[in-house]
Order: C-alpha cells, then sequence, then structure tokens
C-alpha cells in the first residue's frame, strides 16, 4: 500500500474547520436542467450575474434541447436565496453556456450565449431583459457546436475582443479529429478609427476542440494572454495552447522554443487564482482521472522567462482523480472548476464539478462534485462529504457566489439530464469577508484585465479579473474575499493599463465598490 | 464540410464502394472493404477508449483478428480454422453444408458484432459510430441479396462473434479495472525497482501487473520466451547499468531532430494514438490495399498481426514484473542528473524489457513471413496527427527503428530494447507458425 494514508493522518490535525452547505434547491424557487444527449454531453453552463443593479446574482441556466432559463435573485439579504423565473428575452434553445459582460460599456450587463449553431449576444436592456444584439454589433456568427468563450479589453480598444472555441463537426458520425475551427473577433476599425462593432473573424487555427478558454496575463506583462483547455479526445496532433494576441497584431501560438510544454489532457474547464501568493496565477485545468493544477516556473524565484508551466496538482493535493464518497472508485471526470474562500479563513477552496459523460463505463458513475479545503501549508483536503453537497447526478457547469448577500459564498450546480442544485453556504464560524467590484468610466467598466488585491497585514490575496474560463460558466457579480479572524484589511485595484491605486482601509464584512482614484464607496443592500 | 470531415461517411462511401460503382446500380462493398471499414472504426475506437492500453489493445487485435479470420476461412475449402491451434479456441460454429452465404456480409455481421462486444466500454461518440455504421454502411452490404443469404449470412457471423466472446470471456481480462491501474501495490524494496516516474496520481502503482499471466494465444505461456535479466544495478560509474544510463541521459541531451522524429513517430501513446499494436495493424492495412491482397490474405494477416503483438504483450508483461527494473528517468534523475527530461513520456510500467521493441519485432517477423525480407514501403500511419510518412527497407528495419525510438525518448536502455527485440522474434514465431492452408 503506497503510504498515502500515513500523509493523510499527519495532516489531520492541520486540516480547517469543515463548510456546512444545506441544500435549498426546492425553496429558491430554481427548477432546470440541462437536457439531452450526445450534442449535449458537454456544456451545461451558468451565467451569474446583476441585471437589476440589486446588487443580487441572478443566473440564465443552460437547458440544452430545453430552453434556457433566466432566474432573477430576489433574496432578502442575509436571508434564504430566492429566485424568480422571469422571462428575460434569454429563453433559447441549444444553450451549451452563458457569460456576462458589459460589451458595449453602457452599464448594463450583456451576456454572451453559447449555443449548438449560433453564438448570441444578448443586450442588456435593464430590469433583466435582453436582446440579440448580433447585428447591432456587426457580429456574424457561424454555425458551430460552441463550448468556449473568453473576452478582454485589448490596449487603446472601445470594444471588446472575443475569443471562441468550437468542438467538432456535429454532423460527422465518426468525429475525432474533425475540431471545427476557433474563432477571435476584434473591434471594427474604419479608416483607423476604432468602431463600436465587431470585425470579421480571425480563425485560431489550429483548433483542437476546447472546452475552455481564458484571456490571462500569466506573466504580469499588461497584455494577457489566451490559455485554451482542449479535448484529447477528438483532436490529432494537437495539445493544450496558449496564443500571444498583441495589440494590433495577429495571434499567434506560443512555441516549445520558447518554453511552452506539451500536454495534452482532457481539457474540460480552468480556474485560475494566485494560491502562492507570488503574483502570478496558477492554472487549474479539469480533465478526467487526473486534475491539474499547473504553476508558470519562475527561476530563482524572479520573473517568468517564459511559458513553462510544471504540474503541482499531487504536491497540493488537489488531483481529485477518484471519488471520494459513494462507493465507486472508478476515475472521476471534472468540469467547471472555481476558486473560493468557502469558510471565510483567508485562504481559497477549490470547487470541481464532476459527473460521467455519459455512461462512460470506465469511470464512475456516482461521481460526487468536490470541495477541497486550504490548509495552512497550500495542500487541500476533501470535504465536499463534511460539507454535505455530495450529489451524484452528472454535474457540468457551476457558479459559486454570495447569491443570498450573507458574506458567504454559496453553490449553484447545473447538472446533466437532472435538477440543478444550489446549496446555501450556512458554515458556522465562518470568518470575516470582504465583497468587492471594480468599475470606472469607459468601455472596460467592469475592470476585465485588471487585479482587486486584498491585504491583512502582510499577506495579499489577489485575484485577476477576467471573463471567460470555467466550464460554460462566467459570473459577474461581487469578489469574494474571506479575511479569516481580521476585522479590517485594505484593498486596491490594479486596473487593467496597469497603474495601482493606493492601498485603501476597509471594514471586514461589508461590500464596496472600488472606482479608480476614489475611496471605496460602501454598499448596503436596499430595505426589502 | 470541413477537410477534415471530408474523412467522414462520403469519403468513407467512396473508398469503401470504389470509383467503379455505376450510378444506375446500387455498389456492394467487397469483403477488402469491409474489412478495412471495419477495421479503420476499430482503431478510431482504441484510440478512443479510455481502457485501451497497448496490452489491452493488442488482446482486441487478436479476438478481432481471429473473428475476421474464421468468418472468412469457414466458407473456403483452403483455409484452415484456427480451433485447435489457438489456446482453448475449440468447437466453433459450422456453416449450414450446401448453403449459399455472402462472404462480405458474413465479415460484417462477424466484425460488427466483435466489435461493439470488445468495445461496450467505449465512450459516447464511440457507442454513437458504432451504431452509425451498423445503420449507414451495413444495410449497404446486403443490399440486393436474397432474403435467406442475409439472414443466413447475418446470423453466421453473429454466431461466430458469440463464440470468440465465448472464448474471450476465458482470459480474465474483460473487466479492466481503474484504467489498469491497481488500486492498491506494494511496490518492491530497492532502487533497482520500479518507481512511479510521474506526478499523475492514477498511475503510482503500474500498468496491469499481473497482465503476464493472461492466457496466451499462440505462444505456449508467458515465460515461453523468457530473457535473462537486465543489466545488474550499480551505481559504479565504470559499471555497464551506469555506462547505459549515461548513454540514455547523453542521447537525450543530444537529440538530433531526425531523432527527435523517430522518437515521436513511434511513440504510440493510449488515448492519442491507436497504440504500438495499432501502429503495426495499420502497416499492415496499408501494404494490403497497396498490393490489393484478396479478403483471404488479409484476414490471415491480420489474425497472425493480432496473435503476434498480443503475446508479445504478455510475454513482455511476464518478464517486466519478474525484473521490475528501475525507468532510466528515476536512475538518472538520482544520480547524476537531477534534471533529466525524457522527450517522451515515460509508461507508467517497469522498464525491461521494452514493450515496443518486443511486440514490433513480433510483428515484422509476421509480416517479414508474408510480404518478404526486403519488402520497402512507406509508413504514412500518423499523417492524421501531423507526423510524415517514414520509408523503411524492410520490416525488421521498422522494428529497429521503433526499439530504438524508446532509447531517443529517453525511456529504456539499450539493453532493454535489443533484449525485447531477442523476445519478440521469439514471439513471432509461434504466431508464424499457424497453419492456415491444408
Amino acid at each position: 500500500m503506497l503510504g498515502l494514508t500515513a500523509a493523510a493522518a499527519a495532516h489531520a490535525a492541520d486540516d480547517p474547520a469543515p463548510p456546512h452547505f444545506t441544500d435549498a434547491t426546492a425553496a429558491s424557487g430554481i427548477a432546470a436542467s440541462y437536457d439531452g444527449e450526445w450534442q449535449y454531453m458537454v456544456g451545461g453552463g451558468v451565467a451569474a450575474f446583476d441585471c437589476a443593479h440589486d446588487g443580487r446574482a441572478s443566473v440564465l441556466i443552460a437547458g440544452g434541447e430545453s430552453a434556457a432559463k433566466f432566474f432573477r435573485n430576489v433574496s432578502p439579504a442575509g436571508g434564504p436565496p430566492k429566485f424568480e423565473h422571469q422571462t428575460s428575452g434569454l429563453e433559447l434553445k441549444s444553450v451549451i453556456g452563458a457569460y456576462p459582460i458589459d460589451i458595449d460599456g453602457d452599464g448594463e450587463v450583456d451576456l454572451v450565449v453559447l449555443r449548438v449553431g449560433e453564438i448570441d449576444l444578448m443586450r442588456g436592456l435593464g430590469n433583466c431583459r435582453f436582446e440579440n444584439a448580433n447585428a447591432a454589433w456587426g457580429f456574424v456568427s457561424q454555425d458551430a457546436w460552441w463550448t468556449s468563450f473568453s473576452a478582454t479589453f485589448e490596449k487603446g480598444e472601445r470594444w471588446p475582443t472575443l475569443a471562441f472555441g468550437s468542438y467538432v463537426d456535429r454532423t460527422n458520425d465518426q468525429p475525432w479529429g474533425t475540431c471545427t475551427q476557433n474563432l477571435l473577433y476584434r473591434p471594427a476599425r474604419d479608416k483607423g478609427e476604432p468602431q463600436r462593432r465587431f470585425a470579421a473573424p480571425l480563425p485560431l487555427a489550429p483548433s483542437y476542440c476546447p472546452l475552455s478558454m481564458l484571456f490571462t496575463d500569466w506573466n504580469r506583462s499588461g497584455t494577457p494572454s489566451l490559455r485554451v483547455s482542449n479535448d484529447r479526445e477528438y483532436y490529432e496532433g494537437g495539445q493544450e495552447q496558449m496564443w500571444r494576441i498583441p495589440p494590433g497584431e495577429p495571434p499567434r501560438l506560443y512555441t516549445e522554443a520558447e518554453g511552452w510544454k506539451y500536454l495534452r489532457i482532457w481539457g474540460m474547464g480552468i480556474a485560475s487564482y494566485d494560491l502562492s501568493g507570488s503574483g502570478y496565477p496558477d492554472y487549474f485545468l479539469t480533465s478526467m482521472a487526473d486534475q491539474h493544477l499547473q504553476r508558470v516556473d519562475r527561476p530563482q524565484g524572479g520573473a517568468p522567462a517564459g511559458p513553462a508551466f510544471a504540474d503541482v496538482a499531487y504536491k497540493h493535493g488537489v488531483t481529485a482523480h477518484r471519488p471520494y464518497a459513494g462507493g465507486d472508485l472508478r476515475p472521476s471526470t471534472g468540469w467547471h472548476a472555481q476558486f473560493e474562500d468557502v469558510t471565510n479563513s483567508g485562504l481559497v477552496d477549490l470547487f470541481i464539478a464532476k459527473g460521467n459523460v455519459a455512461e462512460m463505463k470506465d469511470f464512475a458513475a456516482k461521481d460526487p462534485n468536490n470541495l477541497l479545503m486550504q490548509r495552512a501549508d497550500g495542500s487541500f483536503v476533501e470535504m465536499g462529504d463534511k460539507a454535505g453537497i455530495v450529489s451524484f447526478e452528472q454535474a457540468r457547469g457551476a457558479a459559486l457566489a454570495d447569491f443570498s448577500l450573507s458574506g458567504a459564498v454559496d453553490i449553484l450546480v447545473v447538472n446533466r439530464n437532472a435538477p440543478a442544485r444550489l446549496w446555501i453556504n450556512d458554515t458556522p464560524g465562518r470568518g470575516h469577508w470582504l465583497g468587492l467590484q471594480a468599475s470606472e468610466d469607459g468601455p472596460n467598466r467592469n475592470a476585465i484585465g485588471g487585479w482587486i488585491e486584498v491585504k491583512v497585514g502582510d499577506r495579499v490575496q489577489r485575484r485577476e479579473l477576467t471573463v471567460g474560463g470555467g466550464h460554460a460558466s462566467g459570473q459577474l457579480t461581487w469578489v469574494h474575499f474571506g479575511l479569516g479572524p481580521a476585522l479590517e484589511a485594505e484593498a486596491r485595484v490594479i486596473w487593467p493599463d496597469g497603474s495601482a491605486d493606493a492601498w485603501r482601509p476597509l471594514a471586514a464584512d461589508g461590500y464596496y465598490w472600488l472606482r479608480r482614484g476614489q475611496a471605496p464607496a460602501p454598499w448596503r443592500p436596499r430595505a426589502e | 464540410m470541413s477537410g477534415k470531415a471530408a474523412r467522414g461517411w462520403l469519403a468513407f462511401a467512396v473508398l469503401v464502394f470504389g470509383a467503379c460503382a455505376q450510378a444506375d446500380e446500387s455498389p456492394r462493398p467487397s469483403p477488402e472493404a469491409v474489412l478495412d471499414a471495419r477495421y479503420r472504426l476499430v482503431l478510431d475506437l482504441v484510440r478512443h477508449t479510455a481502457t485501451y492500453s497497448p496490452p489491452v489493445a493488442s488482446r482486441a487485435f487478436a479476438y478481432l483478428g481471429v473473428t475476421g479470420y474464421e468468418a472468412t476461412a469457414s466458407g473456403r475449402p483452403d483455409m484452415l480454422t484456427l480451433a485447435g491451434q489457438l489456446h482453448d479456441l475449440k468447437n466453433l460454429p459450422k456453416r449450414e453444408p450446401g448453403a449459399v452465404y455472402d462472404e462480405a456480409l458474413t465479415l460484417d455481421a462477424a466484425l460488427s458484432a466483435a466489435t461493439r462486444r470488445f468495445f461496450d466500454n467505449t465512450g459516447p461518440t464511440g457507442q454513437r459510430a458504432m451504431k452509425a455504421m451498423d445503420a449507414k454502411f451495413s444495410p449497404g452490404v446486403e443490399a440486393g441479396l436474397p432474403a435467406g443469404v442475409v439472414a443466413r449470412s447475418e446470423a453466421y457471423g453473429r454466431a461466430l462473434a458469440s463464440a470468440v466472446s465465448d472464448w474471450a470471456d476465458g482470459d480474465g481480462r474483460n473487466e479492466i479495472a481503474n484504467m489498469g491501474f491497481p488500486l492498491e501495490y506494494k511496490l518492491k524494496d530497492g532502487p533497482e525497482h520500479w518507481r512511479p516516474t510521474s506526478a499523475v496520481a492514477l498511475q503510482q502503482t503500474p500498468l496491469l501487473p499481473d497482465w503476464g499471466e493472461t492466457r496466451t494465444f499462440a505462444m505456449p505461456m508467458g515465460a515461453s520466451c523468457d530473457l535473462p535479466p537486465p543489466r545488474p544495478y550499480s551505481v559504479a560509474k565504470d559499471s555497464a547499468f551506469y555506462a547505459e544510463a549515461r548513454e540514455v541521459d547523453d542521447v537525450v541531451t543530444h537529440l538530433t531532430p531526425e531523432r527527435k522524429e523517430i522518437a515521436r513517430f513511434w511513440s504510440d501513446d493510449p488515448m492519442l494514438s491507436t497504440t504500438p499494436p495499432g501502429h503495426w495493424i495499420q502497416i499492415a492495412m496499408q501494404v494490403s490495399d497497396k498490393l490489393g491482397l484478396p479478403v483471404d490474405k488479409r484476414v490471415d494477416l491480420l489474425a497472425r498481426l493480432g496473435v503476434a503483438t498480443a503475446d508479445a504483450f504478455i510475454g513482455c508483461w511476464q518478464t517486466k514484473f519478474e525484473y521490475d527494473s528501475v525507468r532510466p528517468i528515476t536512475f538518472i534523475r538520482a544520480n547524476f542528473d537531477a534534471t533529466f527530461t525524457p522527450l517522451l513520456i515515460t509508461p507508467p510500467f517497469p522498464e525491461y524489457p521494452s514493450g515496443h521493441s518486443t511486440q514490433s519485432a513480433a510483428a515484422a517477423a509476421v509480416l517479414t513471413q508474408v510480404f518478404g525480407e526486403n519488402f520497402a514501403y512507406d509508413d504514412s500511419s500518423h499523417v492524421r496527427d501531423g507526423l510524415p510518412a517514414r520509408h523503411f527497407a524492410s520490416f525488421a528495419a521498422a522494428a529497429e527503428e521503433a526499439a530504438v525510438s524508446r532509447l531517443y525518448g529517453g525511456i529504456h536502455f539499450r539493453w532493454a530494447i535489443e533484449q525485447g527485440l531477442v523476445q519478440g522474434r521469439c514471439v513471432g514465431r509461434y504466431a508464424n507458425a499457424l497453419k492456415t492452408r491444408p
């Protein structure tokens, strides 16, 4: 027997206090399912966003063959979560997933909706109403099986750049090796002048069937690159990819000569967070069997010399390769992943949505979602069972967010051919917390590409503000930071142009808007 | 439709039905075309079924090869059955004397059933592909045939596949749990023994440690082609073992572009290729197509090749776990180069002998017996993955290149490669000794 048991026992004394969640689905009003067979074996995302300017994260849940459903968050602040199923204009069929982003910078959140067929850019009209804006924004969608998305605002642009990943040729009975083209939509220019619409797309070729992509500033250069996680099941000659996308220049792949290392996985989801406190994000990549945690190589602890990443999942105890509950010992299948601090301890934890692709006999059928809690030494321990979130549906997308404005992160999971579930966080003795959003005037209102940093003592937590990643799921809502026992902290924004605000003191247990050069503005929910 | 998608049913139909198809008649695929179409699907399924590591793939190729062979041989007086020649293979169903069978349809029904049997565990796309082939291809095979012939041919093909399936049940290898990695395994003490070589949690135990005990096909037993021990483990700088480790480090450090290309060409990683035995099946198919071999020669070749590679993996695994040798990466990093990084990912099982070497030599022995010692050919197996075709002067030369590719890849010592070739040639002789003609 391997020596893992002894190692686990040695760690037991250092384990964090377990979180606790209660299944609040039935009472919450959320009733949705991601339905369908082969074309919907992937996808099943959820977008969480505030479309009512009331600080509450409403959700759009992909329906696959069924229509997507919008649920407006009407939860009383701090009370039990409450959602109302409303007509919003988002009731589209064949939806794989969705990501919120304010495309036109009007202060109303828009949605990018990935579908089997066409991509829909849905313009927010206010009060949680949406309309298709493809034509208005010069966006011409191609017909494909759209499975991944990310966005950035390139330097000097007043309009976002959108990257889309597509899967296989769905008309082919033997679709292996038929990965269809990924596309990059940049802002249009007319006689050199930037326009508020999209240009014809550029191919991101070669394309290798991505199920997740993320614009991220992996080397803190100020220019994000596009990480693409590809499904090895379908590509031929493929691998994981990272595109360098310099402003005004064509995209080009990072190469082996530059340090990029050949990696081939069943790439299904990307989550990022600076776990080591180095200032550089780590990337958690979901897959089948072993999950992966990639950390950039930094010679002598300095800046990265190139895009070379080492897999540190085994070292940190986050391979999550086999179910921890339910008695099914076959390898596990990971989808959406997200780093959040669910006990407000000051250390982020890791949630992974799990579920069999579709009756794959060699992989676990009873495959519970993971909730890996971070220890002080940086390793993780599984506590999904103690937390009360064990379930055996085929999970896909998810959103971890403070849905009930309680200062704690709740968990909403979308399941394939089964009801979505909402677990409300009722962990006793949680630590203190902050809920922060960065905002500025101009086209990039949510400071996508910037960073929010929170400092307690000399320890800094930081989160890159991104649109993309996960598995067909994105969110634009409060960025949550746990503070542990601290009653106050400092926070600042490093804006997308690289300028950093001064550190500002904040009292714990509150929500704040962070605006460039201004004192943090406290936000409180309106009285119901 | 994209360029790649052109490999789908349209291109497939063109290949299968051939350019001679007349617009005003319903062309029926030949037995050769049936064999080609079914095997191409199997190669895709091998690549895309998670349990199909090289030993498991070789087993499927052996049973499928025997199924295809018997489906054809049972209808020809000039071919002998393999029942009674392969271990525990007996009592195969007989054709009805004097009754009419269609050879293409019999073969299609047999291979369809066998494919479903051996790839029952494949994923949703593989299941969809198998259903689609049965729904769209098989009707063309039976088109225009009298109903009685259709029923009789399909029933016989299925009965044959069922009998082979029952035979396969007897080897105890139907279930490959945990992708072949045991949940518990006691590592042997001592630095000379295998240690996990990656930080992949699933691979902290070795792949299929008892595969060497699998029932063999033509070879008497797993140890029939046993080998001398590996070089004695030693950290002494003047030892043969240390010198071989130094050689691996030196080769990897100074890889030429051609050696890199060779290492990648023969990498044949599971889930990313058709695996090493599948690579040799592809070679056999390419050569058969080029020569326009008739179906009787093709099924004979595919059966022997399946048997040879399956026995090769059994024999190789028997030796691997007899000696349980350390991999180069473990020794080199521990003793003289902590940063040693092989070009290829080190496979998660003991080092000696090299599996690719063993099974390549066995496969080459079969192909050499059929096509001759100096049969030159081009191998385009990996063109779809962006690797150009390679030319070989003979099958033996290809096997030798496959073997030395593991040195270039940094995953084997030279002795394991050389002895793997010796073992494979021995295994190949058993497959070659099968009598298929009166």
